[in-house]
């Protein structure tokens, strides 16, 4: 086996689905930055850097899917909520056909 | 931004000195742009603590910046995008400079930026060098082709310098019509990439 090459290609699916993971689980619940990162790591075994979550959550604010608040809390210490717009949601539907289509596609193939 | 205060001394050093690489980092961003990007930090590393059963306060924040990573790493993409929106926004020069240099990494396109930026700082510099040196600094032809622009030292007698006093209102002329051009490029390029 080629470790080097799945190691590659394993980090490379890893950044092209963060977006996807982020957003489907933002679909029914707010959450705030440390809250969704455990959210990533309970769902899935993807182990990124969580400081880049959110860079890429500015990314996915720019591109209008998702807003964000500043929330004050009693220990003075703000907790800033992500949540979808209505646009984030109508992505995020749309990607979840092409991940459906491509999932049979590969189902099929590695039967 | 309320900073979290710890008991352990040695946890308040490598807080601090975590934070102090993330305002390094991110000194180029905006006002509002930094203390965003401090608040949500700190509010993680807090939320971390509170959250984290076991081990000491040291222990504790060592796993959390652990697992956010170098702050020079982690930031770079943010720092490249805000900057841009922040250039595009203000047409301010040194914004435009460092966001094309932030920005080279991701594509061919901010490399020439980079060029006709640099293009048009060497106008600057040459509109400064003909007050000093009006002989040698100019547009040079000979026999009516072009030789240089710029500044040349030459013993040939028929290189001649054809612009005079008109050098600096022209290069000055040139200098705001390429930056008019590369900002407006800029905006180009960036509505395109959002569509």
């Amino acid at each position: 086996m080629n470790s080097e090459f799945v190691q590659k290609w394993q980090s490379q699916v890893k950044k092209g689905t963060l977006a996807f993971i982020l957003l489907n689980i933002l679909k029914d619940n707010e959450f705030y930055g440390y809250e969704l990162m455990e959210q990533v790591r309970k769902f899935t075994t993807i182990e990124i850097a969580e400081g880049t979550l959110y860079p890429l959550m500015n990314r996915l604010k720019k591109e209008g899917l998702v807003t964000s608040k500043w929330v004050e809390q009693e220990s003075g210490i703000p907790r800033k909520y992500y949540q979808l717009t209505e646009t984030g949601v109508a992505t995020l539907i749309e990607m979840r056909v092409y991940w459906q289509n491509l999932e049979t596609s590969i189902q099929k193939l590695i039967k | 931004m309320k900073n979290i205060e710890f008991n352990d001394k040695s946890a308040q050093k490598i807080y601090d000195s975590y934070f102090r690489r993330i305002r390094r980092t991110i000194s180029v961003l905006a006002k509002s742009d930094k203390e965003d990007v401090l608040m949500e930090f700190n509010s993680h590393i807090y939320e971390g603590l509170q959250n984290e059963a076991e081990g000491g306060e040291v222990e504790k924040l060592l796993k959390l910046t652990q697992g956010l990573g170098d702050p020079e790493e982690v930031l770079k993409p943010l720092v490249a995008e805000k900057k841009l929106q922040q250039a595009t926004r203000t047409f301010n020069p040194m914004h435009i400079f460092q966001a094309i240099f932030l920005n080279i990494k991701s594509g061919i396109v901010y490399s020439v930026f980079a060029i006709l930026y640099i293009c048009l700082f060497s106008f600057g510099i040459l509109m400064f060098l003909k007050f000093t040196n009006p002989d040698e600094t100019g547009l040079f032809l000979k026999n009516g082709e072009f030789v240089a622009l710029g500044a040349l030292k030459t013993s040939d007698p028929a290189i001649t310098e054809v612009l005079g006093n008109w050098f600096v209102p022209v290069m000055f002329f040139s200098a705001l019509v390429l930056y008019i051009i590369i900002t407006l490029i800029l905006k180009l390029t960036r509505k395109k990439k959002e569509e």
